[in-house]
């Protein structure tokens, strides 16, 4: 994650008796992310007893505890004190890694191609051209098993969620929603728009950490053809540098 | 001696334990015990650390048989408990000898059961814990047949009473009701509800058939959120109380979704999760407001029996020569000598 300057303020507020969540709340949405991911990780690093761990998103995080061990009071005190040192040290820079992704574009592979194409009123290829046009910053990991939630591609309209959610959603969906960007690691249900799916393993069980990426890393996608889809079976997602 | 459990019929159980408090930051939910009490109290009357695997039996009637002589403690819903088809006492220590069959039939007034094993199973293990993760598809989901290595072996323990239970650790039972009373304390986003918060309070919910291990789903009278402004993703809490339609009252529980993007109204206390994890469908749920202090005394008051019990546990297996502490049978030769 990039190195800030000095992190933004932030708020605690009680969620129940064993987490709390801390929000940055300042109009700056870059340094809001930056504080509550670098709060994570000296809370991670710190390591307080009956700490279970922080789950950091876009300008909150959750940090739950153990109310037999610690109460909210003292956890409370303890991310104020982390936020003194953040002050003091700045929030650590990270080199971030970026991952290559290839994708097969609609027809079964993504199935919501079409609609997301005549929403935007563009022609389909345009939107394929728009999503594999940037890198995307992997934000935070998310529901189901570690997706990683980027920012989305630039198109001029947010993409509607599915009226009726799917059922089921099969590993390596890559899909959009508002003006959001994810690859589902494992099937689940799913309510938004699957345009494309990834051959790659993105979560490998057998593994620690579950998923290859942290927030912070950068991740772009690139389209193949449905014939190669096959060729890639049994790949993991892995860094490209 | 290591043995095995063959389970004759599996019902809806697994192998689980408290649950995997690394695996939040991964973006995979706690999971675990849904009745965390019941699961300590199963491992400490065999004699276990309060996080070992156990099984949890939800709902439906379970059998096993074991292959060894074992100590077992069933604890959570009431049930009827037979062993070799006596009929034993739930909340105690339970001598098992090999070929015999647990049963654990008609699970009423509360869910779900909980069955410790002395020394426990074997279970494969992500992120330091054995629960199972559906969304991934990890775990162990007990079947017809299947077989679970047990570690160590407890010869029967002698009762020189005829048909009086064998142990007596005196443990308060918690109470299962079908109109159960569960404390929350305000959610961080409580005002978004303006004054139709008040309707959580005022309302008995009914649980409906659709609740499962990621939540209750509760029907009733129910508040609404005042605003429409989009909330970005954000970490949800275990116990996260939830409007997200206008049918139901949705109680998150421990296979949440680690993030969502709905305003959380209020959280269920640690100590009355439990609760909400006997709860059946057809049962009606009240809340009640609680704060933070007295919600955090109320589960240290728990943990505290918790310990009494361990230490009137090890105390009568110390003496019945179980486990890894030497008991005094190992000293009798020398003081007779």
């Amino acid at each position: 994650m990039p190195a800030t300057t000095t992190p933004t303020p932030v708020e605690v507020f009680e969620s129940g008796d064993a987490a709390l969540r801390v929000v940055a709340s300042s109009p700056n949405r870059e340094a809001n992310w930056s504080t509550v991911h670098a709060l994570a990780g000296w809370l991670e690093a710190a390591g307080a007893d009956g700490v279970h761990g922080a789950v950091p998103t876009y300008d909150s995080l959750l940090v739950e505890f153990d109310p037999g061990v610690t109460s909210a009071r003292q956890v409370r005190a303890f991310v104020l004190l982390g936020m003194r040192q953040l002050d003091f040290i700045g929030a650590p820079a990270r080199a971030p890694r970026e991952f290559s992704v290839p994708v097969v574009y609609g027809g079964e592979y993504g199935p919501d191609l079409e609609r997301v194409a005549e929403h935007e009123q563009l022609p389909v290829e345009e939107i394929i051209a728009l999503h594999t046009a940037k890198s995307y910053v992997i934000r935070c990991l998310g529901a189901p098993a570690g997706s990683p939630m980027m920012d989305g591609p630039d198109f001029p309209l947010p993409v509607p969620r599915l009226k009726d959610p799917r059922l089921s959603v099969p590993a390596g969906a890559v899909a959009v929603a508002g003006r959001q960007a994810v690859i589902a690691p494992a099937m689940a249900p799913g309510g938004w728009c699957v345009i494309g799916q990834t051959p790659l393993a993105v979560l490998d069980v057998t593994s620690e950490p579950l998923v290859p990426y942290v927030p912070g890393d950068l991740l772009r996608f690139h389209q193949i053809r449905a014939e190669e889809f096959a060729s890639y079976a049994g790949r993991k997602l892995e860094a490209a540098r | 001696m290591s043995g095995s459990l063959v389970i004759q019929q599996s019902g809806n159980s697994v192998v689980t334990d408290l649950g995997r408090f690394r695996g939040p930051r991964f973006g995979l939910p706690v999971n675990g015990a849904l009745d965390q009490f019941s699961a300590r109290a199963a491992n400490i009357l065999t004699g276990n650390e309060d996080s070992a695997p156990l099984l949890e039996v939800t709902a439906l009637d379970f059998r096993m048989r074991a292959s060894t002589d074992i100590l077992i403690a069933v604890t959570g819903a009431p049930l009827r408990l037979t062993v070799g088809g006596r009929e034993c006492q739930q909340w105690e220590p339970v001598s098992v000898r090999a070929g015999e069959t647990v049963a654990l039939r008609q699970i009423t007034g509360g869910l779900r059961a909980y069955l410790a094993v002395h020394g426990s199973v074997e279970a494969p293990v992500l992120l330091g814990s054995c629960a199972p993760d559906t969304v991934i598809g990890f775990g162990l989901r007990l079947t017809d047949g299947a077989e679970l290595k047990t570690s160590r072996s407890v010869p029967p323990i002698r009762q020189p009473y005829f048909d009086l239970p064998l142990f007596r650790l005196g443990l308060t039972r918690p109470e299962f009701s079908s109109q159960a009373v569960v404390e929350v304390t305000d959610g961080p986003d409580v005002d978004e509800f303006g004054d139709t918060a008040d309707l959580l309070y005022t309302t008995e919910y009914t649980v409906s058939a659709r609740s499962n291990h990621i939540g209750l789903r509760l029907g009733g009278d129910l508040p609404e959120r005042q605003s429409s402004a989009e909330v970005l993703s954000r970490g949800v809490p275990v116990g996260a109380i939830e409007v997200p339609s206008r049918d139901e009252l949705l109680v998150l529980h421990r296979g949440r979704g680690v993030t969502a993007g709905y305003p959380v109204l209020a959280v269920v206390t640690t100590r009355s999760l439990d609760v909400l994890a006997q709860a059946r469908p057809g049962h009606t749920i009240t809340f009640r407001r609680t704060t933070v202090p007295d919600a955090t005394a109320k589960h240290r008051a728990a943990l505290r029996e918790l310990e009494n019990l361990r230490s009137t546990v090890s105390t009568v297996f110390a003496l019945l020569g179980i486990g890894s502490r030497p008991g005094w049978q190992q000293f009798a030769p020398a003081a007779g000598s």
